[in-house]
């Protein structure tokens, strides 16, 4: 067996979901080649066992031969282990082919969103991408899984109808027509059945997540005595999910009965025919036990059919999906022939829409009376919509997007700290010595959570950091971007979430950290605005004063109101 | 990837027992679904006798009214059973997402109980896991497993009682293949859940990536992760397949030997019931009806071995989440009332790592209506301070008894108000003191002056 993952996932053909999962089959085919080989071999072989078992009983025991009977057993244990080792290979297949399949489905994934990266959260909305990794790429596994298997099925069928019709036409006839009907008859229920187990997951994945907010909230909950009503609450949504749990079960029972009547009935019918032609003496005994075992046969390739249809509908659903996000553009066009990149030391970073010009080397802070503004404008210079940006009169849009994601770095509170090992996360790309990262620790005020830490730099990070409080987080966020170390760096509000000590201690240190490097912080906190070398203060989006902090506090009254709001009243 | 796990998990005898508890609290229930299922085991029965009967009437010579006799038989019994089978299944569903239920809140119950000083250590990753994962396991045990074996129990010990009836000697081939099925199942169960559990935690290890990376697209564009995201996910995917590859190895192991522990008995009875037959020890009947029970024996074998692992995965689960009621309580409620709204506090002392104190002898007094302001750089331990008067935590290791604050003060006076807004007002005004002294408070905080 191969390795995986493969070093290259390949070029997707995401024209269709069609193309996609046949490209996906294409790439693996000799596994999946094998896999119907053996899937064949095995279902084959277990529709020749009535055939074995009847003449074992009819030649064998019933005329009293040894011989025959030594022999029609010989040949049962023959195709029992022919079964088995063809079954185990057809397994091992199609294991690898599930796999391989989600896997590649899983990297293209990621390096699409590599590719799409801010514009995906435009495009999409997250769930749906996330939901590729939770449900589509076990579909997507499955609708290749069950390819080989529903090959041998069909062929083991056609083998039965072939042996039968060549005994008789009439019992042939049954099967022909028979197993159909009971398709069709037993799809009729699946529809609802999935219908209400969707219903059921997702009652139950809310219940996970009132679960969930218990447990992150525990320490509030305990400490004022909200148990008692919380616990109350989830108990009635715990029991919502039982009756949709038994919603859901009232379909399934019935759905198993029906898969016991009518493959029972589709039995009597072909032994009770059989039977007939018995008593006829059109067939023998022999040939009426291998019958009866092939009708019980048939049920389970039919039951695989039923499977490859489901599997293959669903397959193509969650195929559908994936192409979406396969086929998504980046909203932001790189230019065909990029312009060189700027010195971004000597050069002014220009937003001609706002105004705002940021001379290099400096400090300098975005103040705005509208907080969104200034967000507008920090997505500007970093080159995450679509403007007239310049940086030393060169336009953004006329430069690269990796070139400008070297150059500036916009780093604002929606930015994400990644499950891993905290060192890791603070390095990214390089690596670093510990003086360095120690540095930019101090220099976002971060020393304390480190050194709570057993494991110092070592600790893992839990997804989305959620074991670090808002604060902590941004406090990391903060030491992640300053080990960057972006020759030009732009701060969204990064100390909102922080106390005020902490945030003037923060204020300072950035301002040692970057001295020299061109810095941007948007904020409208007067401790933050105080340690900045220039201040550009914005009204609906445009620049209407500039100054140190302390000159736009005397000269400019809204700005002072801006900045001091809620603190003298 | 929780780091940190300190959370008790409870010993098997402890789970046994719960589970025990579990089944008695509903014994009609359980009879109920016990007996429809053994009924409908039962009336699958009829169908290889009839056949059987069938073979054998045909060699002695019929009429064709026998055998439409026969066929309707057949006919009746297959109705029988699906309506048997239909209730039955919805009776232990019923059950079964009944006794989930039970559980679930049960464990919320316990999680609520468990001490804050607790909570704190162990970080609420462990617990998370608990609630989310192991509740999913144990969801998953209760309404498959669970049923899936029982059905095949009961049906295993009708069917083999069937067989011996038809011809107690016809019987004992089938122990040929107990040994192999009995050694392969205990090599297998041996392994299997450790591996299963390896696989499915890498396997949302790799979708948990994959969700980071989507949902955090930007950042990764910003700091110019993508080939990390890759290089992250390359590894993922490869600690899933060595899990899987683990798992597929015993499977393929376990398999095959499975398939040949059936076989055996088929071909024994064959082999065995032709010479009975030959000697005259049994008719035509008995081995057709024989050969096929023996077969029919296959189907709930095969069951309650593939669900025994599951099975052993919930149990682990179930350990896990009764655990979470071990933990020892870490203060105790006095039954004292207070005598008045003064609040004080003597030399208070706490360490949330033994040895490193991080209040140092604490005292305060507050007279009610009046406000206190806590100034001090973050670290100081000004939540500290909070949440020991408020109770979150206990003052482990302080001496000091003249915290005069009652457990079950703070609840009383806010008994007729909504829980959760004045929860959320609490947090508020934890967070106004708190995270800017200089601010004033944006809400009043309503244990300062119960009206």
């Amino acid at each position: 067996m191969r390795d995986l993952p493969v070093l290259d996932p390949g070029t997707p053909d995401h024209r269709s979901a069609a193309r996609y999962l046949w490209w996906i089959v294409r790439l693996q085919k000799r596994t999946v080649i094998f896999g119907v080989v053996m899937g064949t071999v095995w279902m084959v072989a277990q529709a020749l066992m009535p055939y074995a078992i009847g003449q074992a009983i009819g030649a064998g025991v019933a005329d009293r031969d040894t011989t025959a009977l030594a022999v029609w057993a010989g040949v049962l244990l023959g195709l029992g282990v022919v079964q088995a080792v063809a079954g185990i290979m057809r397994h091992r297949c199609a294991v690898f082919n599930w796999l391989s399949a989600a896997y590649r489905t899983v990297q293209l994934t990621v390096r699409q969103a590599g590719r799409l990266g801010a514009t995906l959260p435009k495009r999409l909305a997250t769930g749906e991408v996330v939901s590729i990794g939770t449900s589509d790429i076990s579909h997507i596994g499955n609708a290749i899984d069950v390819t080989a298997r529903g090959f041998g099925a069909v062929v083991a069928i056609v083998t039965v109808v072939v042996i039968l019709l060549n005994a008789s036409v009439p019992l042939g006839l049954v099967v022909v027509i028979g197993v159909p009907l009971l398709m069709a008859i037993v799809g009729l229920l699946i529809q609802p059945l999935h219908a209400r187990q969707q219903a059921y997951r997702e009652q139950s994945g809310k219940l996970t997540t009132r679960a969930a907010d218990i447990v992150t909230g525990l320490r509030v909950l305990r400490g004022i005595g909200g148990e008692s009503t919380f616990a109350g609450r989830y108990r009635t949504e715990s029991q919502q999910v039982r009756a949709a749990g038994v919603r859901v079960a009232s379909v399934e029972s019935l759905l198993e009965a029906t898969q016991i009547l009518l493959p029972g009935i589709f039995v009597a019918v072909v032994t009770w025919l059989g039977a007939r032609f018995a008593v006829e003496g059109k067939i023998d005994v022999s040939q009426l036990i291998a019958f009866y075992g092939y009708a019980v046969f048939l049920l389970f390739p039919l039951r695989t059919l039923t499977e490859v249809v489901q599997k293959l509908t669903r397959g193509h659903v969650a195929a559908r999906r994936v192409v979406r996000v396969l086929s998504l553009r980046s909203e932001l066009v790189d230019p065909t022939n990029p312009a060189s990149a700027p010195n971004p030391q000597t050069s002014n970073l220009v937003d001609s829409e706002s105004g705002v010009i940021i001379k290099p080397g400096r400090l300098t802070a975005i103040s705005a009376a509208n907080p969104e503004d200034a967000v507008a404008i920090a997505d500007r210079l970093g080159r995450y919509s679509d403007s007239g940006a310049r940086l030393d009169g060169v336009r953004l849009a006329d430069l690269d997007r990796t070139t400008i994601r070297d150059l500036i770095l916009v780093a604002d509170n929606d930015a994400r700290l990644f499950s891993g090992r905290l060192r890791d996360e603070l390095t990214g790309r390089r690596t670093a010595e510990n003086e360095r990262i120690q540095a930019a620790l101090y220099a976002a005020n971060a020393e304390d959570i480190l050194e709570a830490l057993p494991d110092g730099l070592d600790a893992m990070v839990a997804e989305r950091g959620r074991e670090f409080s808002g604060g902590q987080q941004q406090r990391l966020r903060l030491a992640r971007a300053l080990m960057a170390d972006h020759p030009v760096l732009v701060l969204v509000e990064p100390t909102s979430a922080v106390d005020a000590h902490t945030e003037a201690r923060i204020a300072a240190r950035i301002a040692t950290a970057r001295l020299g490097r061109t810095t941007v912080v948007c904020t409208t906190s007067p401790l933050v605005l105080d340690r900045t070398d220039h201040v550009i203060y914005v009204e609906a989006g445009r620049v209407v004063a500039e100054g140190t902090h302390r000159e736009l506090l005397d000269s400019s009254p809204p700005y002072a109101a801006t900045v001091t709001r809620g603190e003298d009243e | 990837m929780s780091a940190r796990q300190m959370l008790p998990v409870a010993s098997t005898a402890e789970v046994r027992r719960y589970a025990r508890g579990l089944m008695r609290r509903h014994p009609r229930e359980w009879s109920a679904a016990l007996t429809l299922h053994g009924v409908a085991a039962v009336a699958g029965l009829a169908m290889p006798w009839l056949i059987g009967r069938l073979v054998q009437a045909i060699q002695d010579g019929t009429t064709t009214t026998t055998v439409d006799k026969v066929a309707l038989a057949i006919v009746g019994f297959v109705l029988v059973q699906s309506v048997l089978v239909r209730f039955a299944k919805l009776a232990s569903a019923k059950l079964g997402e009944r006794m989930l239920a039970e559980l679930r809140e049960d464990f919320v119950d316990r999680t609520l109980a468990i001490p804050l000083s607790t909570v704190e250590r162990a970080g609420t990753g462990d617990l998370l896991t608990r609630t989310s994962r192991d509740v999913d396991a144990l969801s998953h045990s209760i309404r498959f497993a669970v049923p899936e074996i029982l059905i095949a129990i009961v049906t295993l010990v009708f069917s083999a009682g069937a067989l011996i009836v038809v011809g107690p000697l016809l019987a004992l081939p089938c122990l040929l293949g107990v040994p192999v099925l009995w050694a392969g199942s205990r090599w297998y169960l041996k392994r299997a859940p450790q591996g299963y559990l390896r696989e499915s935690a890498a396997y949302s290890d790799l979708t948990d990536g994959l969700a980071e990376t989507v949902e955090a697209a930007r950042t990764v564009e910003a700091l110019g992760g993508q080939q990390l995201r890759i290089e992250r996910t390359d590894t993922d995917i490869s600690r899933s397949f060595a899990a899987e590859r683990y798992t597929l190895y015993l499977r393929t192991i376990f398999f095959p030997l499975m398939e040949v522990g059936y076989l055996v008995p088929v071909v024994a009875t064959l082999l065995i019931g032709g010479w009975y037959y030959s000697q005259g020890w049994a008719n035509l009947f008995q081995v057709t009806a024989a050969t096929l029970y023996v077969q029919q024996l296959i189907d709930p074998v095969d069951r309650l071995l593939s669900w025994l692992d599951e099975l052993q995965v919930g149990q682990a689960s179930m350990a896990r989440l009764l655990g979470v009621s071990n933990v020892a309580d870490d203060r105790q409620e006095s039954r004292g009332r207070p005598n008045g709204e003064r609040l004080e506090a003597t030399d208070v002392r706490f360490s949330y790592v033994d040895g490193r104190d991080v209040l140092h002898g604490i005292s305060l007094s507050m007279d009610p209506g009046e406000r206190l302001a806590m100034v001090g750089p973050s670290g100081a331990g000004k939540s500290t301070v909070s949440r020991i008067l408020l109770r979150f935590y206990d003052m482990a290791g302080s001496k000091d008894k003249t915290l005069k604050l009652y457990e079950g003060h703070f609840h009383d006076l806010l008994n007729d108000v909504d829980k959760e807004v004045v929860m959320a007002d609490i947090q508020a005004w934890i967070d106004a003191r708190l995270a800017r002294p200089t601010a004033k408070p944006t809400v009043k905080p309503t244990f300062a002056s119960p009206a």
